[in-house]
Protein backbone atom coordinates (compact mmCIF):
# COMPACT_ATOMS: atom_id res chain seq x y z
CA UNK A 1 0.00 0.00 0.00
CA UNK A 2 1.44 3.34 -0.97
CA UNK A 3 1.56 6.18 1.55
CA UNK A 4 -1.07 8.05 -0.40
CA UNK A 5 -3.35 5.02 -0.24
CA UNK A 6 -3.15 4.79 3.51
CA UNK A 7 -3.69 8.50 3.78
CA UNK A 8 -6.79 8.42 1.66
CA UNK A 9 -8.03 5.44 3.64
CA UNK A 10 -7.67 7.33 6.92
CA UNK A 11 -9.48 10.24 5.44
CA UNK A 12 -12.18 7.89 4.29
CA UNK A 13 -12.65 6.18 7.63
CA UNK A 14 -12.79 9.46 9.52
CA UNK A 15 -15.35 10.57 6.99
CA UNK A 16 -17.50 7.53 7.59
CA UNK A 17 -17.24 8.08 11.33
CA UNK A 18 -18.48 11.57 10.81
CA UNK A 19 -21.25 10.20 8.70
CA UNK A 20 -22.47 7.84 11.37
CA UNK A 21 -22.33 10.69 13.86
CA UNK A 22 -24.52 12.72 11.58
CA UNK A 23 -27.01 9.97 11.04
CA UNK A 24 -29.09 11.11 13.97
CA UNK A 25 -29.51 14.47 12.29
CA UNK A 26 -32.01 15.08 9.53
CA UNK A 27 -31.07 14.55 5.98
CA UNK A 28 -29.85 17.87 4.65
CA UNK A 29 -28.90 16.59 1.24
CA UNK A 30 -30.36 19.69 -0.35
CA UNK A 31 -27.77 21.76 1.42
CA UNK A 32 -24.82 19.52 0.64
CA UNK A 33 -21.58 21.14 -0.34
CA UNK A 34 -21.45 19.87 -3.90
CA UNK A 35 -24.97 20.91 -4.49
CA UNK A 36 -25.45 24.43 -5.67
CA UNK A 37 -27.99 27.05 -6.62
CA UNK A 38 -29.77 25.38 -9.49
CA UNK A 39 -30.20 26.57 -13.02
CA UNK A 40 -33.80 27.69 -13.55
CA UNK A 41 -35.61 25.74 -16.29
CA UNK A 42 -37.20 28.95 -17.57
CA UNK A 43 -35.65 32.40 -17.86
CA UNK A 44 -38.54 34.56 -16.71
CA UNK A 45 -41.91 34.34 -14.99
CA UNK A 46 -44.54 36.67 -13.62
CA UNK A 47 -45.65 37.47 -10.06
CA UNK A 48 -48.25 34.68 -10.02
CA UNK A 49 -45.40 32.12 -10.01
CA UNK A 50 -43.73 33.66 -6.96
CA UNK A 51 -44.41 34.20 -3.28
CA UNK A 52 -45.21 37.81 -4.13
CA UNK A 53 -48.56 36.49 -5.34
CA UNK A 54 -49.81 35.83 -1.80
CA UNK A 55 -48.85 39.23 -0.44
CA UNK A 56 -51.82 41.18 -1.73
CA UNK A 57 -49.67 44.27 -2.09
CA UNK A 58 -47.91 43.96 1.27
CA UNK A 59 -44.16 44.51 1.35
CA UNK A 60 -42.23 41.23 1.07
CA UNK A 61 -41.01 40.16 4.49
CA UNK A 62 -43.17 42.67 6.35
CA UNK A 63 -44.42 39.89 8.70
CA UNK A 64 -48.02 39.24 9.76
CA UNK A 65 -48.69 42.67 11.22
CA UNK A 66 -47.60 44.12 7.87
CA UNK A 67 -49.62 41.65 5.80
CA UNK A 68 -47.02 38.96 5.07
CA UNK A 69 -48.28 35.75 6.64
CA UNK A 70 -45.03 33.89 6.13
CA UNK A 71 -43.45 35.59 9.14
CA UNK A 72 -44.62 36.08 12.72
CA UNK A 73 -43.77 39.26 14.58
CA UNK A 74 -46.25 38.75 17.46
CA UNK A 75 -44.98 35.68 19.20
CA UNK A 76 -44.60 36.69 22.84
CA UNK A 77 -46.22 34.05 24.98
CA UNK A 78 -48.10 35.07 28.12
CA UNK A 79 -49.15 31.53 28.96
CA UNK A 80 -47.75 30.72 32.40
CA UNK A 81 -49.41 27.35 32.97
CA UNK A 82 -46.81 25.11 31.40
CA UNK A 83 -44.22 23.14 33.36
CA UNK A 84 -41.39 25.57 32.79
CA UNK A 85 -43.41 28.54 34.03
CA UNK A 86 -44.66 26.67 37.06
CA UNK A 87 -41.09 25.76 37.96
CA UNK A 88 -40.07 29.35 37.39
CA UNK A 89 -42.91 30.61 39.56
CA UNK A 90 -42.00 28.24 42.41
CA UNK A 91 -38.39 29.33 42.28
CA UNK A 92 -39.46 32.95 42.23
CA UNK A 93 -41.66 32.39 45.26
CA UNK A 94 -38.65 30.89 47.05
CA UNK A 95 -36.43 33.77 45.98
CA UNK A 96 -39.01 36.24 47.11
CA UNK A 97 -39.59 34.64 50.52
CA UNK A 98 -35.88 34.26 51.18
CA UNK A 99 -35.51 38.00 50.60
CA UNK A 100 -33.41 39.71 48.00
CA UNK A 101 -30.19 40.01 49.94
CA UNK A 102 -29.95 36.91 52.13
CA UNK A 103 -29.53 34.41 49.32
CA UNK A 104 -26.59 36.27 47.85
CA UNK A 105 -23.63 34.00 47.91
CA UNK A 106 -20.87 36.55 47.51
CA UNK B 1 -27.55 14.79 -39.07
CA UNK B 2 -24.28 14.58 -41.00
CA UNK B 3 -21.43 17.05 -40.85
CA UNK B 4 -22.31 19.00 -44.01
CA UNK B 5 -25.91 19.40 -42.75
CA UNK B 6 -24.58 20.51 -39.40
CA UNK B 7 -22.49 23.18 -41.13
CA UNK B 8 -25.47 24.36 -43.14
CA UNK B 9 -27.64 24.62 -40.03
CA UNK B 10 -24.91 26.40 -38.15
CA UNK B 11 -24.59 28.82 -41.02
CA UNK B 12 -28.36 29.38 -41.13
CA UNK B 13 -28.51 30.08 -37.39
CA UNK B 14 -25.74 32.66 -37.71
CA UNK B 15 -27.22 34.32 -40.79
CA UNK B 16 -30.70 34.42 -39.25
CA UNK B 17 -29.31 35.61 -35.93
CA UNK B 18 -31.12 32.77 -34.19
CA UNK B 19 -29.50 32.57 -30.75
CA UNK B 20 -31.56 29.70 -29.27
CA UNK B 21 -30.95 27.58 -32.38
CA UNK B 22 -27.23 28.30 -32.21
CA UNK B 23 -27.25 27.28 -28.57
CA UNK B 24 -28.97 24.01 -29.48
CA UNK B 25 -26.49 23.25 -32.27
CA UNK B 26 -23.48 23.79 -29.98
CA UNK B 27 -24.76 21.73 -27.07
CA UNK B 28 -22.87 18.42 -26.70
CA UNK B 29 -26.01 16.74 -25.35
CA UNK B 30 -28.10 17.58 -28.43
CA UNK B 31 -29.07 14.51 -30.51
CA UNK B 32 -26.96 15.46 -33.53
CA UNK B 33 -23.87 15.25 -31.32
CA UNK B 34 -24.14 11.46 -31.32
CA UNK B 35 -24.65 11.32 -35.10
CA UNK B 36 -21.51 13.33 -35.69
CA UNK B 37 -19.48 11.15 -33.33
CA UNK B 38 -20.61 8.07 -35.31
CA UNK B 39 -19.84 9.69 -38.62
CA UNK B 40 -16.27 10.40 -37.59
CA UNK B 41 -15.65 6.95 -36.16
CA UNK B 42 -14.14 5.44 -39.30
CA UNK B 43 -14.83 1.68 -39.20
CA UNK B 44 -12.31 0.83 -41.91
CA UNK B 45 -9.35 2.27 -40.09
CA UNK B 46 -7.35 -0.28 -38.11
CA UNK B 47 -6.52 2.03 -35.24
CA UNK B 48 -8.77 5.01 -35.55
CA UNK B 49 -7.38 8.15 -34.10
CA UNK B 50 -10.17 10.62 -33.69
CA UNK B 51 -7.96 13.63 -34.02
CA UNK B 52 -6.46 12.44 -37.30
CA UNK B 53 -9.87 11.53 -38.63
CA UNK B 54 -11.23 14.88 -37.67
CA UNK B 55 -8.32 16.59 -39.39
CA UNK B 56 -9.12 14.67 -42.55
CA UNK B 57 -12.72 15.66 -42.31
CA UNK B 58 -11.64 19.11 -41.36
CA UNK B 59 -10.35 19.61 -44.86
CA UNK B 60 -13.53 18.44 -46.53
CA UNK B 61 -15.52 20.29 -43.95
CA UNK B 62 -13.71 23.50 -44.68
CA UNK B 63 -14.21 22.81 -48.34
CA UNK B 64 -17.93 22.31 -47.84
CA UNK B 65 -18.10 25.33 -45.66
CA UNK B 66 -16.46 27.43 -48.28
CA UNK B 67 -18.90 30.22 -47.70
CA UNK B 68 -18.70 29.97 -43.92
CA UNK B 69 -16.78 32.69 -42.25
CA UNK B 70 -14.27 32.16 -39.52
CA UNK B 71 -14.51 31.16 -36.71
CA UNK B 72 -17.52 28.94 -37.53
CA UNK B 73 -15.52 26.40 -39.50
CA UNK B 74 -13.24 25.86 -36.53
CA UNK B 75 -16.10 25.94 -34.04
CA UNK B 76 -17.84 23.14 -35.95
CA UNK B 77 -14.74 20.97 -35.69
CA UNK B 78 -14.31 21.81 -32.02
CA UNK B 79 -17.88 20.71 -31.49
CA UNK B 80 -17.23 17.28 -32.99
CA UNK B 81 -14.09 16.90 -30.88
CA UNK B 82 -16.03 17.76 -27.71
CA UNK B 83 -18.81 15.30 -28.52
CA UNK B 84 -16.27 12.59 -29.22
CA UNK B 85 -14.45 13.14 -25.93
CA UNK B 86 -17.75 13.21 -24.06
CA UNK B 87 -18.81 9.94 -25.71
CA UNK B 88 -15.49 8.36 -24.72
CA UNK B 89 -15.80 9.80 -21.21
CA UNK B 90 -12.55 11.73 -21.57
CA UNK B 91 -13.74 14.51 -19.31
CA UNK B 92 -10.55 16.53 -19.10
CA UNK B 93 -10.07 16.55 -22.87
CA UNK B 94 -13.71 17.46 -23.36
CA UNK B 95 -13.25 20.40 -21.03
CA UNK B 96 -10.12 21.59 -22.85
CA UNK B 97 -11.83 21.46 -26.23
CA UNK B 98 -14.90 23.24 -24.88
CA UNK B 99 -12.74 26.09 -23.58
CA UNK B 100 -11.19 26.28 -27.02
CA UNK B 101 -14.70 26.47 -28.51
CA UNK B 102 -15.62 29.25 -26.09
CA UNK B 103 -12.56 31.27 -27.01
CA UNK B 104 -13.33 30.86 -30.73
CA UNK B 105 -16.91 31.90 -30.07
CA UNK B 106 -15.67 35.00 -28.22
CA UNK B 107 -14.13 36.29 -31.44
CA UNK B 108 -17.58 36.28 -32.99
CA UNK B 109 -19.40 37.38 -29.86
CA UNK B 110 -17.43 40.59 -29.38
CA UNK B 111 -18.31 41.65 -32.93
CA UNK B 112 -22.00 40.98 -32.53
CA UNK B 113 -25.08 42.03 -30.63
CA UNK B 114 -27.21 40.55 -27.87
CA UNK B 115 -28.95 37.96 -30.10
CA UNK B 116 -25.87 35.79 -29.46
CA UNK B 117 -26.50 35.64 -25.70
CA UNK B 118 -28.53 32.39 -25.63
CA UNK B 119 -25.59 30.66 -27.30
CA UNK B 120 -23.09 32.31 -24.94
CA UNK B 121 -25.07 31.23 -21.87
CA UNK B 122 -25.33 27.72 -23.20
CA UNK B 123 -21.65 27.19 -23.99
CA UNK B 124 -20.54 28.76 -20.69
CA UNK B 125 -22.91 26.46 -18.83
CA UNK B 126 -21.53 23.48 -20.75
CA UNK B 127 -18.01 24.63 -19.95
CA UNK B 128 -18.82 24.68 -16.24
CA UNK B 129 -20.55 21.33 -16.36
CA UNK B 130 -17.60 19.78 -18.17
CA UNK B 131 -15.24 21.34 -15.60
CA UNK B 132 -17.23 19.67 -12.82
CA UNK B 133 -16.94 16.32 -14.61
CA UNK B 134 -13.25 16.83 -15.31
CA UNK B 135 -12.42 17.74 -11.72
CA UNK B 136 -14.45 14.79 -10.45
CA UNK B 137 -12.66 12.46 -12.82
CA UNK B 138 -9.26 13.85 -11.81
CA UNK B 139 -10.06 13.58 -8.12
CA UNK B 140 -11.19 10.00 -8.56
CA UNK B 141 -7.97 9.17 -10.36
CA UNK B 142 -5.74 11.05 -7.93
CA UNK B 143 -4.82 13.62 -10.55
CA UNK B 144 -4.49 17.30 -10.07
CA UNK B 145 -7.01 19.30 -12.03
CA UNK B 146 -8.03 22.91 -11.91
CA UNK B 147 -10.68 22.96 -14.59
CA UNK B 148 -13.18 24.81 -12.42
CA UNK B 149 -10.64 27.58 -11.74
CA UNK B 150 -9.96 27.73 -15.47
CA UNK B 151 -13.66 27.87 -16.31
CA UNK B 152 -14.06 30.71 -13.79
CA UNK B 153 -11.36 32.65 -15.65
CA UNK B 154 -13.01 32.03 -19.02
CA UNK B 155 -16.46 33.01 -17.74
CA UNK B 156 -15.08 36.15 -16.05
CA UNK B 157 -13.61 37.11 -19.42
CA UNK B 158 -17.01 36.63 -21.05
CA UNK B 159 -18.48 38.91 -18.39
CA UNK B 160 -16.00 41.58 -19.53
CA UNK B 161 -17.15 41.12 -23.13
CA UNK B 162 -20.78 41.63 -22.08
CA UNK B 163 -20.07 44.74 -20.06
CA UNK B 164 -17.87 46.28 -22.77
CA UNK B 165 -20.60 46.56 -25.40
CA UNK B 166 -20.44 50.22 -26.38
CA UNK B 167 -21.96 49.94 -29.86
CA UNK B 168 -25.15 47.87 -29.87
CA UNK B 169 -28.44 49.74 -29.45
CA UNK B 170 -29.66 49.45 -25.83
CA UNK B 171 -32.34 46.83 -26.50
CA UNK B 172 -29.89 44.63 -28.43
CA UNK B 173 -26.95 45.09 -26.12
CA UNK B 174 -24.68 42.30 -24.88
CA UNK B 175 -25.13 43.99 -21.52
CA UNK B 176 -28.31 41.93 -21.15
CA UNK B 177 -26.01 38.99 -20.51
CA UNK B 178 -24.22 40.59 -17.57
CA UNK B 179 -26.14 39.21 -14.61
CA UNK B 180 -26.52 35.69 -15.94
CA UNK B 181 -22.80 35.46 -16.59
CA UNK B 182 -22.00 37.00 -13.19
CA UNK B 183 -24.22 34.33 -11.62
CA UNK B 184 -22.14 31.65 -13.34
CA UNK B 185 -18.81 33.19 -12.27
CA UNK B 186 -19.93 33.46 -8.66
CA UNK B 187 -21.10 29.85 -8.77
CA UNK B 188 -17.58 28.87 -9.85
CA UNK B 189 -15.93 30.93 -7.10
CA UNK B 190 -18.16 29.39 -4.45
CA UNK B 191 -17.42 25.93 -5.76
CA UNK B 192 -13.64 26.33 -5.63
CA UNK B 193 -13.91 28.29 -2.37
CA UNK B 194 -12.27 31.37 -3.81
CA UNK B 195 -15.06 33.64 -2.66
CA UNK B 196 -12.80 36.67 -2.23
CA UNK B 197 -12.41 36.82 -6.02
CA UNK B 198 -16.04 37.90 -6.22
CA UNK B 199 -14.98 41.37 -5.12
CA UNK B 200 -13.45 42.07 -8.52
CA UNK B 201 -16.70 41.24 -10.26
CA UNK B 202 -18.82 43.31 -7.88
CA UNK B 203 -16.40 46.22 -8.23
CA UNK B 204 -16.69 46.06 -12.02
CA UNK B 205 -20.49 46.09 -11.71
CA UNK B 206 -20.34 49.17 -9.52
CA UNK B 207 -17.85 50.97 -11.70
CA UNK B 208 -20.10 50.72 -14.77
CA UNK B 209 -23.07 53.00 -14.34
CA UNK B 210 -24.58 52.28 -17.75
CA UNK B 211 -25.70 48.76 -16.88
CA UNK B 212 -29.52 48.43 -17.05
CA UNK B 213 -31.25 48.15 -13.65
CA UNK B 214 -31.28 44.61 -12.25
CA UNK B 215 -35.10 44.63 -12.10
CA UNK B 216 -35.21 44.85 -15.90
CA UNK B 217 -33.42 41.50 -16.35
CA UNK B 218 -35.23 38.16 -16.49
CA UNK B 219 -36.18 36.93 -13.02
CA UNK B 220 -33.90 33.90 -13.23
CA UNK B 221 -30.92 36.26 -13.62
CA UNK B 222 -32.10 38.53 -10.81
CA UNK B 223 -32.75 35.75 -8.32
CA UNK B 224 -29.46 33.94 -8.90
CA UNK B 225 -27.49 37.17 -8.64
CA UNK B 226 -29.29 38.28 -5.49
CA UNK B 227 -28.80 34.88 -3.88
CA UNK B 228 -25.04 35.08 -4.35
CA UNK B 229 -24.88 38.74 -3.36
CA UNK B 230 -26.90 37.88 -0.26
CA UNK B 231 -24.55 34.98 0.52
CA UNK B 232 -21.45 37.13 0.08
CA UNK B 233 -22.91 39.75 2.42
CA UNK B 234 -23.90 37.05 4.90
CA UNK B 235 -20.39 35.64 4.98
CA UNK B 236 -19.01 39.17 5.42
CA UNK B 237 -21.45 39.66 8.29
CA UNK B 238 -23.13 42.52 6.44
CA UNK B 239 -26.49 41.31 7.70
CA UNK B 240 -28.62 44.29 6.68
CA UNK B 241 -27.55 43.99 3.05
CA UNK B 242 -27.78 40.21 3.14
CA UNK B 243 -31.33 40.26 4.46
CA UNK B 244 -32.42 42.71 1.75
CA UNK B 245 -30.95 40.68 -1.08
CA UNK B 246 -32.12 37.29 0.18
CA UNK B 247 -35.62 38.64 0.78
CA UNK B 248 -35.82 39.84 -2.83
CA UNK B 249 -34.28 36.58 -4.04
CA UNK B 250 -36.86 34.53 -2.15
CA UNK B 251 -39.90 36.53 -3.17
CA UNK B 252 -38.92 36.67 -6.84
CA UNK B 253 -37.93 33.01 -7.02
CA UNK B 254 -40.15 30.64 -8.98
CA UNK B 255 -42.25 28.71 -6.44
CA UNK B 256 -41.56 25.44 -8.24
CA UNK B 257 -37.80 25.93 -7.79
CA UNK B 258 -38.12 24.40 -4.35
CA UNK B 259 -34.45 23.57 -3.80
CA UNK B 260 -33.45 27.12 -4.65
CA UNK B 261 -36.06 28.60 -2.33
CA UNK B 262 -34.83 26.26 0.39
CA UNK B 263 -31.26 27.38 -0.15
CA UNK B 264 -32.24 31.05 0.08
CA UNK B 265 -34.29 30.45 3.22
CA UNK B 266 -31.49 28.56 4.95
CA UNK B 267 -29.75 31.94 5.29
CA UNK B 268 -32.78 34.22 5.26
CA UNK B 269 -34.51 32.51 8.19
CA UNK B 270 -31.73 33.18 10.75
CA UNK B 271 -31.54 36.79 9.60
CA UNK B 272 -35.30 37.19 9.96
CA UNK B 273 -35.13 35.59 13.40
CA UNK B 274 -32.53 38.17 14.45
CA UNK B 275 -34.98 40.80 13.28
CA UNK B 276 -37.70 39.30 15.44
CA UNK B 277 -39.63 37.82 12.51
CA UNK B 278 -40.04 34.09 13.09
CA UNK B 279 -41.04 31.87 10.17
CA UNK B 280 -44.75 31.04 10.38
CA UNK B 281 -46.11 27.50 10.30
CA UNK B 282 -47.34 28.26 6.81
CA UNK B 283 -43.77 28.81 5.69
CA UNK B 284 -42.07 25.99 7.60
CA UNK B 285 -44.52 23.32 6.48
CA UNK B 286 -43.42 23.97 2.91
CA UNK B 287 -39.78 23.34 3.85
CA UNK B 288 -39.60 20.35 6.22
CA UNK B 289 -35.82 20.10 6.06
CA UNK B 290 -35.42 23.69 7.22
CA UNK B 291 -38.14 23.19 9.79
CA UNK B 292 -36.11 20.38 11.26
CA UNK B 293 -33.02 22.56 11.61
CA UNK B 294 -34.63 25.73 12.86
CA UNK B 295 -37.65 24.61 14.88
CA UNK B 296 -35.67 23.66 18.03
CA UNK B 297 -34.30 27.21 18.08
CA UNK B 298 -37.63 28.85 17.30
CA UNK B 299 -39.53 26.87 19.94
CA UNK B 300 -36.83 27.70 22.51
CA UNK B 301 -37.00 31.40 21.60
CA UNK B 302 -40.77 31.51 21.99
CA UNK B 303 -40.60 29.74 25.34
CA UNK B 304 -37.51 31.43 26.65
CA UNK B 305 -36.06 27.97 27.17
CA UNK B 306 -32.39 28.84 27.24
CA UNK B 307 -31.41 25.32 28.20
CA UNK B 308 -33.08 23.87 25.11
CA UNK B 309 -31.56 26.63 22.97
CA UNK B 310 -28.04 25.88 24.18
CA UNK B 311 -28.64 22.18 23.72
CA UNK B 312 -29.76 22.77 20.12
CA UNK B 313 -26.66 24.87 19.46
CA UNK B 314 -24.55 22.03 20.81
CA UNK B 315 -26.36 19.22 18.99
CA UNK B 316 -26.19 20.99 15.68
CA UNK B 317 -22.81 22.60 16.06
CA UNK B 318 -20.91 20.64 13.40
CA UNK B 319 -23.63 20.95 10.80
CA UNK B 320 -24.30 24.61 11.53
CA UNK B 321 -20.61 25.44 11.28
CA UNK B 322 -20.43 23.64 7.97
CA UNK B 323 -23.32 25.70 6.64
CA UNK B 324 -21.89 28.92 8.14
CA UNK B 325 -25.05 29.25 10.21
CA UNK B 326 -23.64 28.80 13.67
CA UNK B 327 -22.66 32.41 14.25
CA UNK B 328 -26.05 33.86 13.37
CA UNK B 329 -27.88 31.36 15.57
CA UNK B 330 -25.46 31.99 18.39
CA UNK B 331 -26.28 35.69 18.06
CA UNK B 332 -30.02 34.92 18.08
CA UNK B 333 -29.54 33.38 21.53
CA UNK B 334 -30.15 36.81 23.05
CA UNK B 335 -33.76 36.64 21.81
CA UNK B 336 -34.17 33.48 23.84
CA UNK B 337 -32.64 35.14 26.86
CA UNK B 338 -35.01 38.07 26.46
CA UNK B 339 -37.95 35.66 26.39
CA UNK B 340 -36.67 33.95 29.51
CA UNK B 341 -36.53 37.27 31.37
CA UNK B 342 -39.89 38.25 29.96
CA UNK B 343 -41.45 35.01 31.19
CA UNK B 344 -39.99 35.54 34.61
CA UNK B 345 -41.52 39.02 34.52
CA UNK B 346 -44.92 37.61 33.47
CA UNK B 347 -44.65 34.99 36.25
CA UNK B 348 -43.88 37.87 38.62
CA UNK B 349 -47.15 39.49 37.56
CA UNK B 350 -45.45 42.07 35.37
CA UNK B 351 -44.17 44.17 38.24
CA UNK B 352 -42.03 47.23 37.61
CA UNK B 353 -39.48 46.45 40.32
CA UNK B 354 -37.80 43.08 39.94
CA UNK B 355 -34.82 42.13 42.11
CA UNK B 356 -31.66 40.95 40.32
CA UNK B 357 -31.98 37.76 42.33
CA UNK B 358 -35.05 36.87 40.31
CA UNK B 359 -33.21 37.26 37.05
CA UNK B 360 -30.52 35.12 38.62
CA UNK B 361 -33.09 32.45 39.52
CA UNK B 362 -34.48 32.46 36.02
CA UNK B 363 -31.01 31.74 34.68
CA UNK B 364 -30.34 29.08 37.30
CA UNK B 365 -33.55 27.22 36.48
CA UNK B 366 -32.40 27.22 32.87
CA UNK B 367 -29.35 25.30 34.02
CA UNK B 368 -26.93 28.20 33.79
CA UNK B 369 -24.44 28.35 36.57
CA UNK B 370 -23.92 32.11 36.83
CA UNK B 371 -23.04 34.47 39.67
CA UNK B 372 -25.18 37.43 40.71
CA UNK B 373 -22.73 39.77 39.04
CA UNK B 374 -23.06 37.87 35.78
CA UNK B 375 -26.83 37.93 36.00
CA UNK B 376 -26.75 41.68 36.62
CA UNK B 377 -24.38 42.15 33.71
CA UNK B 378 -26.69 40.18 31.43
CA UNK B 379 -29.67 42.31 32.43
CA UNK B 380 -27.60 45.45 31.79
CA UNK B 381 -26.77 44.11 28.36
CA UNK B 382 -30.44 43.36 27.60
CA UNK B 383 -31.28 46.96 28.53
CA UNK B 384 -28.42 48.29 26.43
CA UNK B 385 -29.49 46.17 23.44
CA UNK B 386 -33.04 47.53 23.63
CA UNK B 387 -34.66 44.24 24.67
CA UNK B 388 -35.70 45.59 28.07
CA UNK B 389 -36.74 49.14 28.91
CA UNK B 390 -35.62 50.18 32.39
CA UNK B 391 -32.56 50.71 34.53
CA UNK B 392 -30.63 48.91 37.25
CA UNK B 393 -30.24 50.23 40.73
CA UNK B 394 -26.96 48.57 41.61
CA UNK B 395 -27.04 49.49 45.33
CA UNK B 396 -30.52 48.07 45.77
CA UNK B 397 -29.84 45.14 43.40
CA UNK B 398 -33.09 46.02 41.76
CA UNK B 399 -34.20 46.32 38.15
CA UNK B 400 -36.66 49.15 37.66
CA UNK B 401 -38.72 48.53 34.53
CA UNK B 402 -40.59 51.02 32.39
CA UNK B 403 -44.25 51.11 33.41
CA UNK B 404 -45.33 50.59 29.80
CA UNK B 405 -43.82 48.33 27.20
CA UNK B 406 -41.04 47.04 29.46
CA UNK B 407 -40.32 44.25 26.97
CA UNK B 408 -40.87 45.77 23.51
CA UNK B 409 -41.58 43.33 20.69
CA UNK B 410 -38.27 42.15 19.26
CA UNK B 411 -39.49 43.16 15.80
CA UNK B 412 -39.97 46.75 16.98
CA UNK B 413 -36.34 47.42 17.84
CA UNK B 414 -34.86 50.01 15.48
CA UNK B 415 -32.31 48.62 12.96
CA UNK B 416 -31.85 45.28 14.73
CA UNK B 417 -29.48 43.85 12.13
CA UNK B 418 -27.02 46.71 11.98
CA UNK B 419 -26.29 46.47 15.71
CA UNK B 420 -25.19 42.85 15.61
Amino acid sequence: MSPSDSKSKTAESSKSEEKSKNETQPNLSVLEEDDEFEEFPVADWDDSKTDLAHLGGAAPGSAKSGGDKLWEDNWDDDDVEDEFSVQLRNELAKTKSSGTGSSMDH
Amino acid sequence: MDFPTFLVQLNDAVVNENGPCLAFLLRPTSPHGKDLVKEFRNPTSASPSIVVLVSEEERSGLHLAGSMESPWDEIAIQYVLICTHVAKKRSIDAFKEESQLVSLFMRFFTENRGWTLPALFSILRDLRDLAIDADHYAKYNNQKSECMEESARVIAKAFGHCIMDRISPPDQSRKWGIYYVVGLVLKCYFRVKRISLSKNILRALQANNDIPALELYPRSHQVTFRYYLGMLSFLNEEFVKSEEELTLAFYNCHIDAHANQERILAYLIPLRILKGHLPSAELTKRFPVLDEIFSPFIIAIKKGDLKAYDQALKDWEARLLELNLWLSLEKARELCQRSLFRRMWVAADKGTRIPISMFHSALTISGLDVTYEEAECQVANMIYRGFIRGYISHEKQMVVLASTNAFPRVADRPSPLSSI
